[in-house]
């Protein structure tokens, strides 16, 4: 609740239905004129209970659930899950599974940036950006379709490695799109590098320092570009990455065309990585021998997803259905930076600086504990969640 | 028998009907061109036929907090604003039904009075996003309007009249985009601003505020709004083909050029991104207002050196 | 700093077909490895379980009135399915497959949605409600 002062509130609420978010969620944002004095962010309008779900299922079967978490980082979620089930089974994954995991990673950040340029584009009213780049994704998905069966949730892990594998026809099917999509990716840069009125809309808009980033904690490309050189693929590499390294790719002016360009420039990272990957694919099985019923144990789990860091705990009791799997994704640790940057930008930035940390709204709804000092540790029942959650609607002005 | 004729021209030809069939077809053309450009398919020829007829079935649902009555009125009177100021301008190559000294002028501000209508509706209400997008909407009258007049005024200047179907028959033998080329592009790209059309559409920027002055609007209101956009369109292009591109003496010149210049157009909204409504207002009053008097100046001093 | 950077892009553009495929006039061939229709083979299923103790949806049921006889009705619920292909991964007969062919698969009617595989007398035991008891729980692997 704001207090109330001379100059008039007004009150340009943005979601949770708005067709500048592509899902839902909530933004009320104070402004005198075109500026914005304030804003604040509810979200929760996602929330599936997918992390009670995962305890009554098996853990053959969370693996597909996991993967629906997100629409368009389906697959880095189910890598995750895997990893962190595999590493308490203490089962050894064949090493032809680790690299098909990561070229199918890999591929699916591209599918995720093309996916990006398009929807900035649309946000700043550049629809033509938003279809070009849009068709030039379909060649990646026929890619991922050929490869695995689908075009969106891959499914393409199993526990103890993956279902498809990579043939020679395949192979040069992959490197062919890459090598016609790294040409039209270099006719993105030169656009979102240097058409006026784009960079219009990107440049010096919602800078964040490299300070700032830290202390909002920032991840991901966002984190990247403003100098914050973090990227779990070079710190902590999991799967194949430590026989295939990531150059981190950072920028240091932190305003929107730094993240524009910064999820670009990945995407050459990202082909150049395909590439290296197809020329040297170790032989061998595609997935080892699982148990059904996991050991005891707990495990954290750390991937680089599209959108930054994406942190799994597992924890298992020794049966064949988890204790808990709690999931953090990346969204949640860049909405923060969003209601901070927005405020003294004109109203028309606001679409653009939330699109610039490429929300995943259905990412992220959790619910999160935040503990406060002198207060001792409640547990809310069904009836208390309800109140909290729906009837708070009864008393909210139209 | 004169007041026949006149009901001829207001309801049937060449404003009215024919006016609103014109409308859906130049609507359509520039969807489908703009869908062209973007290498995809875009609408069938019946679509936007098909959108208003779906918009005059549906309820109209009237918001609170504001006058009904202007809810009601406003989308009328901007759409007969717009059909009336179709019956000074050579719609469909003909000569214009009425004409008289100055008509100039009151045509321009009978286009601005659907804009002003978009607006006040607007603002009618209590809904955030209408409020934003009526501000957005009156700030780009004001500022496209002065350089857009000006730009038109040139014309009116080399051929010695205020009347638009005098203007048109100098225009015939005059090519002007060729003598005004500077006049010729500020006429353009106000007709975008005047259309709301991309890369100026913020007063109607969907990924900001929903619809802009016209988010409340459903039903009948919301089509004839919509239809008094389209003619708005065709009533524009009119005006600079005829002017700028050699007169539309028969009704196929009359085609080949309103489309030629609506390709131009469709073209433009493809190629540009959206500007933010501050950057809008500083380009037209820095750069468009600059623009329009260097025009003039030149046209002034080439008339002194030809004298 | 350009005006307009995708002229380029739009221009050819206006002389080109447009790149939208007319779906349902023309069918691109689907990928070998697109993941339809589940496809049961009856003679190498021993009635395990396994398809149905893993589906992520609960999509398959599997009444065995015989094992030995291999007298199974397996009955998949295509609305439910999600074309994972975990239970073609945990068949360890192999007798499971998700196929190519058949992939068009909305329908209006959900009862269409409902599909039994068997002996004619065994579906028709399953329709009427004439149910054996529970399907057998899969057994956990060991190691």
């Amino acid at each position: 609740m704001e207090p109330r002062s001379e100059t008039e509130r007004f009150t340009v609420p943005i979601g949770p239905q708005h067709p500048a978010l592509k899902e839902p969620g909530h933004f009320r944002i104070s402004v005198e004129g075109e500026i914005v004095t304030q804003a604040a962010v509810r979200l929760g309008y996602a929330h599936r209970g997918i992390e009670k779900g995962a305890e009554g299922r098996n853990w053959i079967r969370n693996q597909y659930l996991v993967e629906r978490i997100c629409g368009i980082c389906s697959h880095i979620h189910a890598t995750a899950y895997c990893l962190g089930v595999e590493r308490l089974a203490k089962v050894e994954v064949p090493p032809r599974a680790q690299v098909i995991r990561v070229l199918v990673a890999e591929l699916e950040r591209i599918h995720s940036h093309l996916l990006w340029i398009g929807v900035a584009g649309h946000e700043a009213g550049f629809d033509t950006l938003f279809m070009y780049s849009w068709r030039d994704r379909e060649a990646i998905m026929d890619v991922l379709e050929a490869l695995t069966g689908n075009r969106v949730n891959y499914s393409a892990n199993v526990l103890g490695g993956v279902k498809c594998d990579v043939d020679d026809a395949l192979r040069d099917t992959i490197l062919r799109t890459v090598d016609g999509l790294e040409k039209r990716t270099e006719h993105y840069l030169r656009v979102v590098t240097t058409d006026a009125l784009f960079l219009q809309r990107t440049r010096g808009i919602g800078v964040m320092t490299r300070a700032q980033a830290e202390v909002l904690g920032a991840v991901g490309p966002t984190a990247r570009a403003s100098g914050v050189e973090r990227d779990v693929r070079v710190e902590a590499p999991y799967a194949a990455y430590p026989s295939f390294p990531v150059r981190i790719v950072t920028d240091t002016r932190g305003d929107l065309e730094a993240r524009v360009v910064v999820r670009v420039r990945e995407l050459f990272e990202c082909y150049r990585l395909v590439r290296e990957i197809l020329d040297h694919m170790p032989p061998g099985e595609l997935h080892g021998r699982m148990p059904r019923r996991i050991p005891e144990g707990e495990t954290i789990s750390r991937v680089e997803a599209p959108r930054g860091e994406l942190f799994y705990f597992l924890k298992s009791n020794g049966s064949d259905t988890p204790e808990r799997v709690r999931v953090r994704t990346p969204t949640v640790c860049n909405m923060t930076s969003v209601v901070r940057l927005v405020v003294g930008h004109q109203l028309a930035d606001v679409p653009m600086i939330l699109a610039g940390i490429d929300p995943c709204f259905s990412c992220n709804d959790r619910v999160i504990d935040v503990e406060r000092k002198g207060r001792a540790a409640e547990q809310w029942t069904w009836e208390q969640l309800r109140a909290y959650g729906v009837d708070t609607y009864h008393g909210h002005r139209p | 028998m004169d007041t026949v004729r006149n009901f001829f021209a207001l309801v049937l030809f060449p404003s009215g009907l024919f006016l609103l069939a014109a409308s859906l077809i130049y609507e359509w053309v520039d969807r489908k061109l703009l869908a062209q450009f973007q290498n995809r398919i875009g609408p069938r020829w019946f679509q936007p036929f098909a959108d208003v007829v779906k918009l005059l079935s549906k309820e109209e649902v009237v918001p609170r907090g504001g006058s009904s009555a202007l809810f009601l009125g406003l989308p009328v009177i901007g759409l007969a604003a717009a059909l009336t100021a179709a019956l000074y301008v050579p719609l469909a190559g003909l000569a214009p039904s009425f004409s008289f000294t100055g008509d100039l002028i009151v045509t321009i501000y009978l286009l601005s009075v659907l804009t002003l209508c978009m607006g006040l509706a607007g603002s009618n209400t209590i809904g955030r996003f209408s409020l934003v997008g009526a501000t957005r909407t009156l700030t780009q009258l004001f500022s496209y309007e002065a350089p857009f007049l000006l730009a038109l005024l040139g014309p009116a200047l080399v051929a010695g009249s205020w009347q638009i179907s005098e203007i048109s028959q100098y225009a015939q033998s005059h090519w002007l985009i060729l003598t005004q080329p500077i006049g010729f592009i500020v006429a353009v790209i106000g007709l975008m601003g005047k259309l709301e059309l991309p890369p100026f559409d913020a007063p109607e920027a969907e990924t900001e505020i929903v619809a802009g002055a016209l988010t409340e609007y459903s039903g009948r209101g919301l089509a004839l709004f919509r239809l008094g956009k389209g003619v708005e369109m065709v009533i524009g292009l009119t005006l600079v083909a005829a002017f700028f591109l050699g007169g539309v003496a028969t009704p196929l010149l009359f085609l080949v050029k309103t489309l030629g210049l609506l390709v131009v157009v469709a073209g433009l909204q493809a190629l540009l991104a959206r500007l933010r409504i501050d950057q809008t207002v500083g380009l037209w009053w820095r750069y468009g207002v600059l623009l329009v008097f260097v025009q003039w100046l030149l046209i002034v001093v080439l008339r002194e050196v030809r004298l | 700093m350009r005006l307009g950077a995708m002229l380029g892009d739009i221009l050819p553009s206006l002389f080109r077909a447009p790149v939208t495929e007319l779906y349902p006039f023309t069918r691109r061939e689907p990928p070998t490895r697109l993941r339809g229709l589940l496809h049961w083979d009856r003679e190498s299923c021993t009635g395990c379980g396994m398809c149905a103790t893993d589906c992520p949806s609960q999509a398959i049921e599997l009444f065995t009135y015989d094992k030995k006889a291999k007298r199974f009705v397996f009955e998949l619920h295509v609305d439910r399915c999600t074309f994972c292909g975990q239970c073609a991964v945990s068949c360890r007969q192999g007798s499971l497959a998700l196929t190519k062919g058949n992939w068009e698969l909305a329908a209006f009617d959900r009862g269409t949605l409902d599909l039994h595989f068997g002996e004619k007398e065994d579906v028709d035991r399953v329709l009427r409600g004439d149910l054996p008891q529970a399907a057998p729980t899969a057994e956990p692997a060991g190691g």
